[in-house]
Parts: structure tokens; C-alpha cells; sequence
């Protein structure tokens, strides 16, 4: 056999190169996602996928199936713009597939209205606003007359709170 | 910032006429295009015959720019009505299992007086705000809370620098997150110039607002606009004259938040006064 | 403390309350830095033919090539999903600054491993024959099968090590000027944003290899009880205060520039250079850490010292400059950050010495290459003995 070439060194060099390359293409392209969207470069299925995510609030609609006589009395006014989730909470906790589970959540205390009612600064101006217990009264007359904790539930309808 | 609504999708993507300085750009993006391609085969190999064809304008059906998309998607945060009551802030918690100390969105108070400005946001707003004490309320000169969140920009920072293609934005207007696909690393947190991202101390992935993308395709409003009590916050889809958001513009001047960094949210403020960052 | 934006309260974001990127993405580029100072030295031997650093162009070779191993491994301890790690080579994402740092990275740790077997070949030819049993096959695995020397090949080897040197400084270049760009093009961080953080990036990068491979150099010998080269020793002080004068200038200018301008960039680094970053940034980076090494290598250079004092006032001044990249990757990726993107208030940084990503974790990152280097170092002669000439050229 002939002296190997000065080059055969390198020439083994390439052919390891190259063996690693396209194994390299081969893993690259078997790793790369089948729903690949190579033009804006992302995994199609992810968008199923986050489509996909449980719904947790059903909106009003999922409630006026079951509650058509809250809803009448609820869309004539203020609160009319308050979704029901909003004071009850998620629909999840309360019913699935059309079927009660559960006691839908309500605050009856002071606490729930005052959440977004009680006076602060940084409120619109416009936007009715009653003080802490103690200090009821600044607006209503009325109100002069509570203690600090009656629900302001006992005098007021929430779903139709005109005085 | 307050250009007028109509000018936003063409400024964003340009419908190139032949001729011109059109013909010029149309000429430089497609030589660009076929460069990247180029690389791309040369590179990636195969299974980027998709992107071949995509980079010409005989793109798949339904997957290019250029066919408008049915749907396109806005946010509009009506600073004016917001009370500052939280529950947005946990709604959302409990719509996306947003774990504690990180937020997708939250709610920011601002007491401005004479000396400076009072900025707070108490874990998020999850609670609310409590009332501001005697001294500080009577220095301010206004006060009013801010709803933030992802801002859905035209132009995300957060798409450009992820460096696997784990977030992306669609046609109709939400940046989303794969999480199946996400490193982790944390670039697109840095790229925000609005906070709105952050490493989910649970999955361990990069997460942020999705404006409820499941509700959304589910025909239901984002959680945070279903349970505002007062309109603070709409959503709706600029193509639909009727919706609410399409209404806010006519007479409405609108904002963006930090207009300096040319991302072009698509999450719009009405009302928004000058303190906002 | 000073905050910007009108603030009488200290806001961050309520996601801005973590630094994102910690110690490991300050090591990141610290490793990463060293390789491409290393590979200069030796580049500077091979294609610059400067002839004092021909002894320590093998060696420098050897230290870029451990320092490259571990470069990437902070990284992979940074990420939330590590086990994804190679989805940057299956679905990089060409419009982001990070996407490419796979292939530029591997590209050039593969040009490592190529020009050192090119010059390390005829050893291996020559220990193939020599040894036996297992060693004998690792030699012969190393030879690629080519266990005879054909003196043409001499020749072709180190003409192809030449030209892969010549490519080697580019791609270091780009390697450590791209880890500038991945902060520097972040428009979202203001300390960060500048064009000139690759160039920051990659001329403290040059300093700080220069002086660990200078710092390794002294030990090995001191270690072995030889004489230091003082003509090499002398050169190298020249180089490395020529470089780091650049360094220091891009530095002061990027910070002079936004403080003159007086935009919105000075208005949210002004009160963070005064306010956290104060010590280690206008105390530790610039008064002590550039002031002191620049002072005695200036010394170094100008005055006749020679002998001991010569090379301890070397050795202290390389030490320095180490640090003072140390901390300029502290200062610029840690501090960054700080910076809330409310614009009204500074995030708190904490050190958690014993979390994954904490400072105990670096040390150990930080250690190996140098455990490579003793191990390779058992195998192969990389720095020369006084008395030995059986190193390749």
C-alpha cells in the first residue's frame, strides 16, 4: 500500500464534519415541531392549545339561563353595567354543564358594597362613594340613622339598588 | 400620541403598490426575504419549503398579512371610570391561575401633589387600595387609578427577541405564549418596556396577559372587561362598527402608554392623565 | 435616595420586583469574555507574529478552549426549562439578538477543538505509537487513524492552524461583541441600550482574557518554580494597558454621552449611578478597579522597572483588571434592571448566596474551566518547561 496522503488526516476530519452535520439536520428536523408555522415562526397547535384553556367566568349570558327573573330585575338600573360574577363570583363555582353545584357566593355584608363604593380620592368624582362605618351620612340623611355594621343589603335590592 | 385609528393598520403594514419608492422597498424586502430563505435552506434544512413559498407572495391561504384577518382585536382602558376596586386584578387571578406576587394584570393608584406623586400598587390592587391617609390627601391635587397590563403591541418587543419562536403574534391581535415551547430564559421580560411579562414562579415559563384568548375564542369577553363594575375596561374588534371599542374612537382622543418606544400597543387609554408611565 | 420620575415613593412594577437575570448571566459573559481574550493572545502570536507571546500562544489556546467548555453552562442554570435548551438550534428565531448564539457559539468552540488538534496532531501521532493499552486507543481515536506524521502535513497543518486563527478573531469578535448586542439593543432598559455595549462588551472581554491568561501564566510557573518570562511579561503589560484605555474610554463615553445629552436616558442612569449601583459602579468599576490597574500598569510600561517587582505589579494590576470586568458585568447586567420600568423606583437586588442561580453556584461554574485546565494539562504539554522543547513549535 502507498504512503497515505499528507492529507488524509484532514480528509477524515471533513468526513466526521460532515456525518455530524447531517446528523444534526436529521435531529433538527425531527425536533422541530410538525405544526411548525415557519413563516411567522411558531408552533401552530399552540394557538388550539390556548384555545383550549378551561373557562373559569361564563359571563351573564351562562347565568341568565337559570335566572331569568334576576336578570329582568337587574337590567333595569344602576347596576346594570356590574356583570353577576362580578358580586357572585365565577360561574365554575357555582354550576356545571347546566347543573347547580353549589350556593353561588354573596358577601351580605358591608364589606361587598363598599368594595367599590366607599370613598376614596382617587374615585371619579361622579361615581357614588359613602364613607366608613361611623361616618355614614355625609350623603344620605337617612343613613345618619345606621350603626356601623347593618348590610347595607337590608335596605337596599342589589340587583335594582335605588334608595 | 393620538393618530387617527384608520391610519394604524396601513401604517403597520404597508400595501405595496408597483412603482415608486414602493417598488424600491418591495424590492429590498423581498431580496432580504430571499436572502434570509436562502440561509434558512442553506442552514435548516429541509421542511422549509413552507417558508420558501411564504416569503413570495404566493403565501398559504390564510396564513399571510396581506388577506385583512376577519377579526382585529383591540383593548380599551377608560381611565375616567376606573375605581380602583380590584376586580379585574382577581378575576384574572382566578381566569389564568396567576400565581401570587407575579400579575397579569394590575391596577396602579397615583396621588398627585404639589411636591411630587404618591405611586402604588398593593400587590397588584388584588385587595383594592386603602384609603389614603389625612396628610397626603389633603396635599393632592387629583388622584385616579390606572389599570395596566400586556399591551398587545403591533410592533412586540417581546416576539422580536424571543430567540425560539415561543411567543408570536397572531393575526387577529394577541401575543401569545406557548408554553410548550418556552425556554424560560427570560429575554422577553427584559424587552418589555411595560412590565407586562414575567417568569411564572410555578411552570417556570415566561407568561403574561393572553386577553383571555380561550374566552375570547369562546365568544366571551376577556375576564378582567367581564367583571369591571364600571367600563373601565372594553374589548372588542376594531372591524365591527358596532363594537365598543370602535364607538370609543370617534369621539374619544385615546393614548398609548410609553409612545417613545414605537411598539404600537394595541391596548388603548382613554382619559389618561400625563403622570401615567 | 433620588428617584426619577417625580416619585415621593419608591414604585416598581409589580413583576419588576426579581432581577430576571443574575449572577449567572453576569458569569455568562464574564466566561464567555475570557475566551475571546484568551483566543487574542494567541491569535496574536499566530497571525500577528508578535514573537514574545509565541511561548504562551499554545497555552492561551488551551485556556480559551476550557473557558469555552463552561461557557455556556450558566446559561442553561438561568433557564426555567433547561431540558428545552436545544430548541435554540432546532427553531432559532432569526430576528432575535439571542437566536443565533448556538451556532456562533458551537461554530467557534469547533474551530477551537480543530486548530488545537491541528497543532497538538503530531503529539498525538507520536504518543499513539508510544503508549499502550487504553491510552494507546484514546491517541489513536485522536488521530483520526493517522498514526504516521507525514511531513507535508507539517507544513499544511500549521498554514490551515494560521488561517484558523485569522478566522478565529472575527468569529471571537463576533461571539463577545453579539453578547453586547443581546443588552445593548433592549430599548426597554436604559442602561443597557446603547450601540456601544458591543463594543464595551468586547474590548473589556479582550482585558479580561488577557489578564487571567496572564494571572494562570504566573501561578503555573511560580507553581512549578520557573522563570517567568519578563521580555513576554513586559509586552503582554503594554498590550493590556493599550486595550484596556480603549475599554475604559467606550465606557466613560457611553455614560459622559448620556449625561450630556440630558435625555430620557440620563434621567433614569443618573439616579441609579448616584443611588444603587453608587459603590459598585462609581467606587468599585471606576475610582478603584480602572483608577489602580491603570496607574501601575502605566508604570509597567513606561518606567525601567524590572525583575520581581515587575512581574508582582503586573500580576496585582491583572488581578484588578479581572475584577473590574467582574464587576462592569455586574454593574451593567444587574443594573439594568434595577431600573423599574415604572420609572418611579428602583428594584431591590438580593445576592441569595445558596439559590440555584446564587454566587455559590458561579464559583463552582466559574471553578471548572480551571479543573479542565489541569486535567487536559496531565495529557497534553501546553506550557513549555524551561528545559523542554517538545511542545509544537
Amino acid at each position: 500500500m502507498a504512503a497515505p496522503s499528507p492529507r488524509s488526516h484532514l480528509y477524515r476530519l471533513l468526513l466526521i464534519l460532515v456525518v455530524f452535520g447531517a446528523g444534526f439536520l436529521a435531529v433538527k428536523q425531527w425536533a422541530t415541531p410538525d405544526s411548525w408555522n415557519y413563516e411567522h415562526w411558531y408552533r401552530g397547535d399552540a394557538v388550539v392549545e390556548a384555545a383550549a384553556q378551561p373557562l373559569v367566568y361564563g359571563g351573564n349570558d351562562s347565568c341568565k339561563t337559570c335566572h331569568k327573573d334576576v336578570a329582568k330585575l337587574w337590567r333595569k338600573k344602576p347596576h346594570r353595567k356590574v356583570a353577576c360574577e362580578t358580586c357572585h363570583g365565577p360561574i365554575v363555582d357555582h354550576a356545571k354543564a347546566g347543573k347547580k353545584t353549589a350556593v353561588a357566593f354573596i358577601d351580605k355584608t358591608r364589606a361587598q358594597c363598599l368594595n367599590c363604593h366607599l370613598e376614596g380620592i382617587n374615585r371619579p368624582r361622579a361615581f357614588p362613594q359613602f364613607s366608613k362605618q361611623g361616618e355614614i351620612g355625609k350623603l344620605v340623611p337617612k343613613h345618619k340613622e345606621l350603626d356601623a355594621v347593618t348590610p347595607c343589603a337590608k335596605c337596599h335590592e342589589a340587583h335594582d339598588p335605588r334608595p | 400620541m393620538n393618530k387617527p385609528l384608520e391610519n394604524r393598520p396601513q401604517s403597520s403594514r404597508p400595501v405595496i403598490d408597483a412603482g415608486g419608492d414602493d417598488a424600491r422597498r418591495e424590492f429590498l424586502r423581498n431580496f432580504l426575504a430571499g436572502t434570509a430563505t436562502a440561509t434558512v435552506l442553506m442552514v435548516f434544512g429541509p421542511g422549509v419549503a413552507a417558508l420558501a413559498q411564504g416569503g413570495s407572495d404566493s403565501a398559504p391561504a390564510g396564513a399571510s398579512g396581506k388577506a385583512a384577518p376577519k377579526h382585529q382585536f383591540a383593548y380599551v382602558i377608560n381611565v375616567n371610570n376606573c375605581i380602583g376596586c380590584g376586580n379585574c386584578v382577581r378575576a384574572c387571578k382566578r381566569e389564568n391561575q396567576v400565581p401570587s406576587a407575579v400579575f397579569r394584570t394590575w391596577v396602579e393608584r397615583y396621588v398627585v401633589t404639589g411636591e411630587g406623586m404618591y405611586v402604588e400598587s398593593p400587590n397588584g390592587a388584588l385587595e383594592g387600595f386603602s384609603q389614603v391617609n389625612a396628610g397626603i390627601r389633603e396635599k393632592a391635587t387629583k388622584s385616579f387609578t390606572v389599570p395596566k397590563m400586556c399591551n398587545h403591541c403591533e410592533n412586540p418587543p417581546c416576539v422580536q427577541v424571543c430567540p425560539v419562536g415561543a411567543t408570536f403574534k397572531t393575526k387577529e391581535g394577541f401575543v401569545l405564549v406557548d408554553p410548550e415551547h418556552c425556554l424560560g430564559c427570560a429575554y422577553c421580560v427584559q424587552a418589555c418596556p411595560y412590565g407586562a411579562r414575567f417568569i411564572n414562579p410555578v411552570t417556570h415559563k415566561s407568561d403574561k396577559c393572553t386577553w383571555c384568548y380561550h374566552r375570547v375564542k369562546n365568544g366571551k369577553l376577556p375576564a378582567c372587561v367581564t367583571v369591571c363594575p364600571n367600563k373601565a375596561r372594553l374589548f372588542g374588534d376594531l372591524n365591527d362598527p358596532e363594537s365598543e371599542v370602535t364607538q370609543i374612537f370617534k369621539d374619544e382622543a385615546w393614548m398609548v402608554l410609553k409612545p417613545g418606544m414605537h411598539t404600537d400597543p394595541t391596548c388603548f387609554y382613554v382619559g389618561m392623565p400625563r403622570e401615567v408611565v | 435616595m433620588e428617584l426619577p420620575g417625580d416619585a415621593l415613593l419608591n414604585y416598581v412594577f409589580p413583576n419588576n420586583v426579581h432581577v430576571a437575570w443574575s449572577v449567572m448571566i453576569v458569569i455568562y459573559p464574564y466566561i464567555t469574555g475570557l475566551i475571546a481574550g484568551a483566543f487574542v493572545v494567541s491569535g496574536l502570536s499566530h497571525v500577528f507574529k508578535v514573537k514574545e507571546f509565541e511561548p504562551i500562544a499554545n497555552f492561551a489556546l488551551i485556556a480559551a478552549f476550557c473557558f469555552g467548555l463552561f461557557a455556556a453552562t450558566p446559561l442553561l442554570v438561568h433557564l426555567g426549562q433547561p431540558q428545552r435548551a436545544l430548541e435554540i438550534y432546532f427553531t432559532p428565531h432569526l430576528t432575535s439578538a439571542m437566536s443565533i448564539f448556538g451556532y456562533v457559539y458551537s461554530g467557534y468552540l469547533l474551530l477551537l477543538m480543530i486548530e488545537i488538534w491541528l497543532i497538538y496532531r503530531e503529539y498525538f501521532v507520536r504518543k499513539a505509537g508510544e503508549d499502550t493499552g487504553v491510552m494507546k486507543l484514546i491517541w489513536t481515536v485522536l488521530t483520526l487513524g493517522v498514526t504516521t506524521y507525514h511531513p507535508d502535513s507539517a507544513k499544511l497543518d500549521r498554514k490551515l492552524a494560521v488561517i484558523l486563527a485569522g478566522i478565529g478573531i472575527p468569529w471571537a469578535f463576533i461571539l463577545h461583541g453579539y453578547v453586547g448586542f443581546v443588552f445593548g439593543s433592549v430599548k426597554a432598559i436604559a442602561w443597557w441600550a446603547t450601540p456601544l455595549q458591543p463594543v464595551i462588551f468586547l474590548l473589556s472581554a479582550i482585558v479580561s482574557g488577557m489578564a487571567i491568561v496572564l494571572v494562570m501564566y504566573s501561578f503555573i510557573k511560580w507553581r512549578r518554580g520557573e522563570r517567568l518570562d519578563q521580555p513576554m511579561v513586559k509586552k503582554f503589560s503594554a498590550f493590556l494597558w493599550g486595550i484596556f484605555i480603549l475599554d475604559v474610554t467606550m465606557e466613560l463615553l457611553e455614560v459622559a454621552f448620556a449625561a450630556y445629552e440630558k435625555g430620557w436616558h440620563w434621567s433614569q442612569i443618573k439616579p441609579l449611578l448616584l443611588g444603587p449601583l453608587f459603590e459598585t459602579y462609581v467606587i468599585g468599576q471606576l475610582l478603584v478597579l480602572s483608577v489602580v490597574p491603570f496607574v501601575i500598569l502605566g508604570y509597567v510600561v513606561l518606567s525601567g522597572v524590572k525583575g520581581r517587582l515587575m512581574l508582582i505589579l503586573a500580576n496585582v494590576a491583572a488581578s484588578f483588571l479581572l475584577l473590574q470586568v467582574l464587576f462592569m458585568r455586574f454593574n451593567v447586567v444587574v443594573g439594568g434592571q434595577l431600573i423599574s420600568k415604572s420609572e418611579r423606583g428602583f428594584v431591590e437586588f438580593h445576592w441569595e448566596p445558596f439559590s440555584k442561580e446564587g454566587p455559590l453556584t458561579a464559583i463552582v461554574l466559574f471553578s471548572a474551566p480551571f479543573v479542565a485546565y489541569y486535567i487536559i494539562s496531565r495529557f497534553i504539554p501546553i506550557l513549555g518547561h524551561d528545559d523542554d522543547s517538545s511542545v509544537a513549535r
